[in-house]
């Protein structure tokens, strides 16, 4: 994990409500994996800093004083090195902020934090990933990992209307994208664990991001499909757990979450990603 | 043009009147709850800099904490209510005293019982044990032979919780206050008294957060404790209140999240400082405080902190309040 400010290169509507923004700190992505995230305090700089040179994290004002925890949702080669890019919905004060930024604005960041997703090795030709809301963020930088490799991929968009599904034509043209809607304004219409069963067939492994309540849903399709199947024969599906935290480094304990035996887990440091049945 | 190139001395002593002392490099702790068990940032900065370790508080059998949602922003601040997740006293001893036996940063364990007993059995596993350069009391917690009250807003039940682990123990005892009380002076007398060797003052103020899309408290388990910016105010002021009413050191806590904060509370009469909620929004902030606090003395020629302790304080404050000589 490294501090640090970032510079803002590119902010935009990308669709609906949904905005990406590029950042421009290579220190912030070395080392980082698919599914990692880091941290983004959402507040202005202190009155008369805007123009200084030397700047720390007591240099922004102490209100929305949380930073805010965003994964990575992809990486390209920009002027300075490698930048990578956060989507984000406008959904609080924190997000709200962030859309105001302009190109050249720095953001005091630190990352990168948690378990990413696992990526299969030789075995696992087949990723089925599923993503629900803004829970397609870090779907893609997997998508465009596992088609650098060769993978076959499979992409379930599940958004509640048309507004919310992400550009097709964004998605690199090897993955296959399935689109559910909510309200069937485009694709079919349901939920993503609706078309789930239809792909899980025929994929070696499931990465999944979404509000908790999918992930409920989809360890629900999966216990009826697979009736008393022993654990250890399951398919993995590694399940990216959404959580607002604290610190983001495992140290305030704010974001953790009960697993199926009881055990308190922190998202922030022992995932964000889990085997979903652990915990559903 | 004067140029000081003697070296500043940050160096403080906790516990300069007890059987083993307590001597931080610097005045800069980070404070319980709010680092894990100190070795999750040793990648992220050299906490051998640090002026002191307070470890997560640890009760005598390991605790999972409340249910979600346990931290909520709010203005300039933030609620938490973790629950005391824990992996109890036997675990700190067995897995984390030895990697803190090769730390040259101090280490203390924060400790809590339910009962007086259990702080003093809590207490007397530390005992003999390498790794630990102090204890505090984290009096924020139910006491169950007293209905509930919390041990911290109750005189004698903090005293004797306090006497109880003095003589379970020959390690520096800190006494953590809690501001959620109407004077604070009575509960520090009574613990000095009862063989505190310093006072950390203070925790969290009792609060709360509404949800008015769901129409509940935010936090899970209803109230919170509020920590950040917001609280500092109300902190300074308590310990300008509780240093003007004992002799022992005192430690500042509660919202400082910079140099010029911790400068604040030393001027008020702090010996030390804890760090808490500013290393969540800016994990570098103890070392920048730090930097910040010896920048400081060279700028105005402060050659030991102590000099500054205190030193804000008005006039007639400066030596203990005449109410704290006993009456003939």
């Amino acid at each position: 994990m490294k501090t640090g400010f970032a510079r803002v290169t590119e902010n935009t509507r990308l669709y609906g409500d949904t905005y990406i923004m590029w950042l421009d700190s290579p220190e912030l992505i070395q080392g980082a994996t698919p599914g990692q995230f880091l941290m983004l305090r959402c507040a202005d700089l202190l009155p008369g800093l805007d123009g200084a040179a030397e700047l720390t994290g007591a240099s922004i004002a102490d209100d929305p004083l949380l930073g805010r925890a965003m994964s990575y949702h992809r990486i390209r080669e920009g002027e300075n090195g490698r930048e990578f890019s956060i989507l984000y919905d406008v959904v609080g004060r924190g997000t709200a902020w962030l859309a105001r930024r302009d190109p050249g604005d720095r953001v005091y960041a630190w990352g990168p934090l948690g378990r990413g997703y696992s990526l299969p090795g030789q075995s696992g030709q087949n990723m089925l990933l599923v993503g629900g809301g803004i829970g397609i963020a870090p779907l893609l930088w997997l998508a465009d990992e596992g088609v650098a490799r060769g993978k076959s991929v499979v992409l379930i968009d599940g958004a509640r209307d048309a507004k919310g599904v992400f550009p097709a034509e964004l998605v690199p043209a090897e993955a296959e994208v399935v689109v559910t809607t909510q309200d069937g304004s485009v694709g079919r219409q349901g939920l993503v664990t609706d078309v789930f069963l239809d792909y899980y067939g025929w994929a070696d492994q499931v990465f999944a991001c979404g509000p908790n309540p999918m992930f409920a849903a989809l360890s629900e399709v999966l216990t009826r499909h697979e009736g008393s199947q022993r654990a250890r024969r399951r398919k993995p599906v590694q399940a990216l757990l959404e959580s607002a935290m604290g610190c983001g480094t495992g140290i305030c304990y704010g974001c953790a979450i009960f697993d199926r035996r009881g055990n308190p887990r922190l998202v922030c440091k022992e995932g964000p990603r889990f085997e979903l049945r652990e915990i559903w | 043009m004067v140029t000081m190139t003697n070296p500043i001395s940050l160096e403080v002593d906790l516990a300069p009147g007890a059987k083993r002392s307590l001597i931080l490099p610097n005045p800069v702790m980070v404070a319980s709850g709010t680092f894990g068990y100190g070795i999750e940032y040793t990648k992220v900065f050299d906490i051998q800099r640090l002026g002191g370790i307070v470890t997560k508080t640890t009760t005598l059998a390991p605790r999972r904490g409340n249910p979600p949602v346990r931290i909520a922003e709010t203005p300039a601040g933030m609620l938490n209510s973790i629950g005391l997740q824990n992996i109890g006293i036997t675990a700190l001893v067995r897995d984390l005293a030895p990697v803190y036996a090769t730390w040259k940063t101090p280490v203390v364990a924060s400790i809590m019982g339910f009962t007086v007993g259990e702080y003093a059995e809590v207490a007397s596993r530390l005992e003999g044990i390498e790794g630990f350069a102090g204890v505090e009391l984290n009096l924020s917690c139910p006491n169950t032979e007293r209905g509930g009250v919390e041990f911290g807003q109750d005189s004698e039940a903090a005293a004797e919780a306090v006497a109880r682990v003095s003589r379970a123990t020959t390690l520096p005892i800190i006494a953590k206050l809690t501001p959620n009380i109407a004077d604070p002076r009575i509960v520090a007398r009574a613990v000095v008294e009862a063989g505190a060797d310093a006072l950390c003052v203070g925790n969290t103020l009792q609060a709360m957060a509404m949800d008015l899309e769901r129409r509940r408290p935010v936090i899970g388990a209803t109230f919170a404790g509020l920590s950040g910016p917001a609280l500092k105010p109300v902190a300074l002021r308590q310990v300008y209140v509780v240093a003007g009413a004992v002799d022992v050191p005192v430690i500042g806590c509660g919202g400082i999240a910079t140099a010029r904060d911790a400068l604040e509370f030393i001027l008020a009469g702090a010996s030390a400082v804890q760090i808490g909620t500013a290393t969540f929004t800016n994990p570098l902030a103890p070392i920048e405080a730090i930097d910040g606090i010896e920048a400081y003395c060279r700028e105005h020629e402060i050659c030991r902190i102590g000099e500054l302790v205190g030193a804000g304080r008005a006039p007639a404050d400066r030596k203990p309040r005449p109410e704290t000589v006993p009456l003939k």
